[in-house]
């Protein structure tokens, strides 16, 4: 006999043989709270948003503290902030979108890519921001030295003795190695916290595709 | 949510509770895991009730949610950890006279059946509720020749297992 065939001639006997829930029992299931991969990658996801909100609002706070031209600071950072707005509004209503099309009623397949797409919008902010940071420090760099008193006093000794490339390397290496820190330090979240969260989803996602292509 | 609509969910799923047994059945190894991933299941087709129109059976509507939420939803507690000595014992009680070739056979079949990944698990699982292709298919989002094919090649993979 085929494995299989004999496997549903068991399955189908142990059908009385399954512990039996009572209505209460089962009622207070429902009132228990989900421990669902798509419950986290919501609260992981606005965390994000809120922490990228963060780091913008820092970034442009200290920003503002630097003593820049007047009417290049307001138009730039005015103009910075509005499109920044405007791509956290897009990137969250995009991300709210493809949130509420996730259903555990549709297909396995239709299922899991909606929950990749959600976490895929998700990135693309985390990426979007990632780059703003870095154009926005390498712009800001040579402000930040110009309004610091300390630092526009190592450039003038530097000019003294004629080492102006020697200090403007050195500043793009800080600056390259703490963006590397931070950048590192990210992607390492990223792989722990995605790593463990989707990795069974990608698994299976993967194995579904693969019988399609 | 109003209290008619809990008391006819509970209703049904009391009814049909051991659709969500077998699911636990297939992706648990232990009762601890097994009690977790049916309360998850239990979860997610009470959120997913509301839009429950009654046009499917609601058997039907709850092999898709419940294998959804084994398969893609639940994240594994940590007390599903791997038994190799697990031998499916907790729900054997047999009322037929006891055949040891074939009770020996079907301890190593489950066996095997635990080895297989998620989605031959969900074809496997699928299979033994006597669903067709087309709603194997449909429940999986993947084509009816596609469904064939990896039906076979579980099978394959099921008798490897068993005969290595």
């Amino acid at each position: 006999m085929d494995e299989l065939e004999l496997l549903k001639k068991d399955w189908k006997k142990d059908d009385k043989v399954y512990p039996k829930l009572s209505y209460n029992e089962i009622y207070n299931m429902i009132l228990s709270k989900s421990s669902s991969i798509v419950k986290w990658i919501f609260i992981i996801s606005i965390l994000e948003f809120v922490f990228w909100v963060f780091i913008s609002f820092g970034l442009k706070a200290s920003g503002f503290n630097l003593e820049l031209d007047g009417m290049e600071r307001n138009f730039g950072f005015i103009a910075i902030s509005i499109f920044s707005y405007a791509v956290l509004a897009y990137f969250f209503y995009k991300f709210y979108t493809n949130y509420k099309t996730i259903n555990s009623t549709d297909n396995a397949k239709t299922l899991m890519e909606n929950i990749l797409k959600t976490r895929r919008t998700v990135k693309q902010y985390v990426f979007f921001n990632l780059v703003v940071l870095i154009i926005g420090v390498t712009y800001m760099m040579p402000y930040a030295i110009k309004s610091d008193e300390d630092s526009r006093a190592l450039l003038e000794i530097a000019q003294a003795n004629g080492e102006l490339f020697k200090y403007y390397a050195s500043i793009a290496l800080v600056t390259l190695i703490g963006l590397v820190i931070a950048i590192s330090v990210l992607l390492l979240f990223y792989w722990l916290i995605y790593g463990i969260l989707l990795k069974r989803l990608n698994r299976n996602y993967f194995e579904l595709k693969k019988l399609e292509d | 949510m109003n209290k008619a609509l809990e008391h006819s969910f509970v209703e049904l799923l009391e009814k049909h509770q051991n659709i969500v047994h077998k699911v636990c059945r297939l992706y648990t190894n232990n009762q601890d895991a097994h009690n977790d991933l049916f309360q998850e299941i239990t979860i997610q087709l009470w959120k997913a009730y509301p839009k429950f129109r009654g046009d499917a059976k609601f058997s039907t509507w709850m092999y898709r949610v419940g294998l959804n939420t084994a398969i893609t939803l639940y994240r594994k507690s940590k007390r599903s950890i791997k038994t190799e000595e697990f031998e499916n014992v907790q729900f054997k009680i047999k009322s037929e006279p006891y055949d040891d070739t074939e009770e020996q056979q079907l301890k190593l079949l489950y066996k095997a059946v635990h080895q297989l990944n998620d989605i031959e698990k969900a074809l496997v699982f699928l299979y033994l509720e006597d669903k067709n292709y087309s709603e194997i298919s449909e429940t999986l989002g993947i084509t009816e020749v596609n469904a064939r094919v990896k039906m076979n090649r579980v099978k394959k993979k099921l008798r490897t297992i068993l005969n290595p």
